[in-house]
């Protein structure tokens, strides 16, 4: 993604609509950051549309694919229980959209540890992020962790990452070492994966 | 709860009434024997009497599986429910819990308990008599502690401890071979004990002593002062597996910092010979293994056998 080529201002009326218009942008050869976010954003979350994809798990968050773009793309939803919330990390040379379709997630950003570095992690900035926003970061921006604060609900969210990407570092804020991990989908297109 | 409520609905098994603003669920509750699941979130629940007396040995004692009762205004866990025998899953987060009765233990089915976003200061090893408990969330309270106890609950999957006032964890922890989830971020955990870390070198009759032990050099009681007989049955194996070393009163209180299967790594604290001491020891009796991988990843190894997956941080 580079320079906006013609940035359109899109609406995507339901879930399926926002699928098929994702897949005409990323037909092209540019695609434009605020194109995607403003399109994601434009997305009013409602429920009956991805409740089907939206498997919860007791233990922690799940991640449950929903589309996945033709191979330039991955689109899935994210299913954060009552004080869920992920590690520390990066996103593996992608840019990532993210969307609250349901309840409020909190993003902590955090500074690049330095290269042989021991110590604390830097907190730039942290945000709560409510329904029906959506975020983006990609490594150059920095790195995140992305929690359910919330003790008594639970949220969903939409998450798009170009290119696809299946396994990411992951950080220790107490001392910036960083670990290759692999991602795994919970769900798949509605249909829950053993492994 | 509305009067008549168990004669409209007599098989009701499941009744959502959160974010209502009931401040009592009375005794309406007590006649519905199928009830299994009771939400009630988000209310103003709290005060004296908010569940009726009795809950335990009522119908729905038996059959609830499910109470939710976080977002409510408890100080204390209410005694009502701790009856419930049946009771596999209880969640009082966001509430103003100051602490766990010790008679939690009665809630013998209880797999899943959440007791997030409280003012919880300290955690009763009774806690540790639950024997299905797979699913414990404390994180967001004031504990300072963590009882060795816990390190009996075998069924444990997932423990939330974030955002506490831990300065360490119990060595015992690594007995938990079913937890797959350990969250211990925002806790004073490293500072404190980066700061302690203190070496005394050990005396040169530690050092022969562990000699002795190390190389089982043969000794017999007509061979030694009595005080160093006694002396040398005090040896302490160190809990490094892949060391064959002992220690006598010479040991460092360490926090190691451990990586679980490549997340985080978890400061435990334990006591070693030495603080060279985390990979094989260069002793003789020791085969020599490469030690160009970190301390942190021999010790991973170990508890990598353990545990499968731990979220920290």
């Amino acid at each position: 993604m580079e320079q906006p080529v013609q940035t359109e201002t899109w609406k995507a009326r339901s879930l399926e609509e926002l699928v098929r218009i994702l897949h005409r942008i990323f037909a092209e050869d540019k695609v434009s950051v605020e194109e995607v976010q403003a399109l994601m954003e434009s997305y009013e979350s409602n429920p009956e549309e991805w409740l089907q994809y939206a498997k919860f798990d007791q233990y922690r968050y799940t991640r449950n694919l929903v589309d996945n773009g033709n191979g330039k793309f991955n689109l899935m939803i994210l299913c954060w229980g009552e004080g869920h919330g992920s590690s520390i990390h990066d996103h593996t040379d992608s840019h990532c959209f993210m969307k609250i379709l349901q309840g409020n997630l909190k993003e902590t950003l955090f500074e690049w540890p330095e290269k042989k570095g021991n110590g604390e992690m830097t907190k730039k900035s942290e945000r709560v992020l409510r329904e029906n926003q959506c975020a983006y970061i990609n490594d150059s921006i920095g790195l995140h962790r992305v929690e359910n604060i919330s003790h008594t609900e639970s949220a969903v969210s939409l998450h798009l990452y170009s290119p696809p990407f299946d396994s990411c570092n992951t950080f220790d804020q107490r001392t910036g070492h960083k670990h290759k991990v692999k991602m795994t989908f919970y769900s798949q297109f509605g249909e829950r994966t053993l492994c | 709860l509305p009067a008549g409520l168990s004669q409209w609905f007599p098989a009701l098994e499941v009744l959502d009434v959160s974010g209502t603003g009931l401040a009592v669920l009375g005794e309406e509750l007590l006649a519905l024997p199928r009830l299994h699941t009771l939400l009630a979130k988000n209310n103003r629940l709290g005060g004296p009497g908010s569940l009726p007396k009795g809950l335990g040995q009522a119908p729905p004692g038996r059959s609830l599986r499910v109470l939710n009762l976080s977002g409510n205004r408890f100080a204390e866990v209410p005694p009502a429910l701790l009856g419930l025998r049946g009771l596999q899953s209880l969640s009082l987060g966001g509430n103003r819990l100051h602490g766990i009765p010790p008679d939690i233990q009665e809630l013998r089915s209880l797999e899943f308990l959440y007791l997030g976003g409280n003012f919880i200061t300290s955690i009763p090893p009774e806690l540790a008599n639950l024997p299905s408990l797979s699913y414990l969330v404390l994180c967001d309270n004031k504990i300072q502690s963590i009882p060795p106890q816990l390190a009996q609950l075998h069924s444990l999957r997932s423990l939330s401890l974030h955002n506490n006032l831990l300065t360490y964890l119990p060595r015992e922890i690594l007995n938990l071979v079913h937890l797959e989830e350990l969250s211990l971020r925002g806790n004073p955990l490293v500072v404190r004990f980066v700061r302690d870390l203190t070496y005394n070198p050990p005396s040169l009759q530690e050092l022969a002593g562990r000699t002795v032990k190390t190389r089982n050099v043969p000794y017999a009681p007509s061979d030694l002062p009595e005080n160093l007989v006694r002396y040398l049955s005090l040896a302490s194996n160190c809990p490094n597996p892949k060391c064959g070393g002992v220690y006598f009163d010479s040991c460092v209180r360490q926090i190691k910092f451990v990586d679980f299967c490549g997340k985080y790594r978890l400061p435990l604290m334990h006591y070693l010979c030495s603080p060279e001491c985390s990979s094989p020891c260069s002793s003789a009796s020791q085969s020599s293994t490469s030690q160009s991988e970190s301390d942190s990843e021999d010790e991973a190894s170990v508890a990598a056998r353990r545990m499968q997956k731990v979220l920290l941080g």
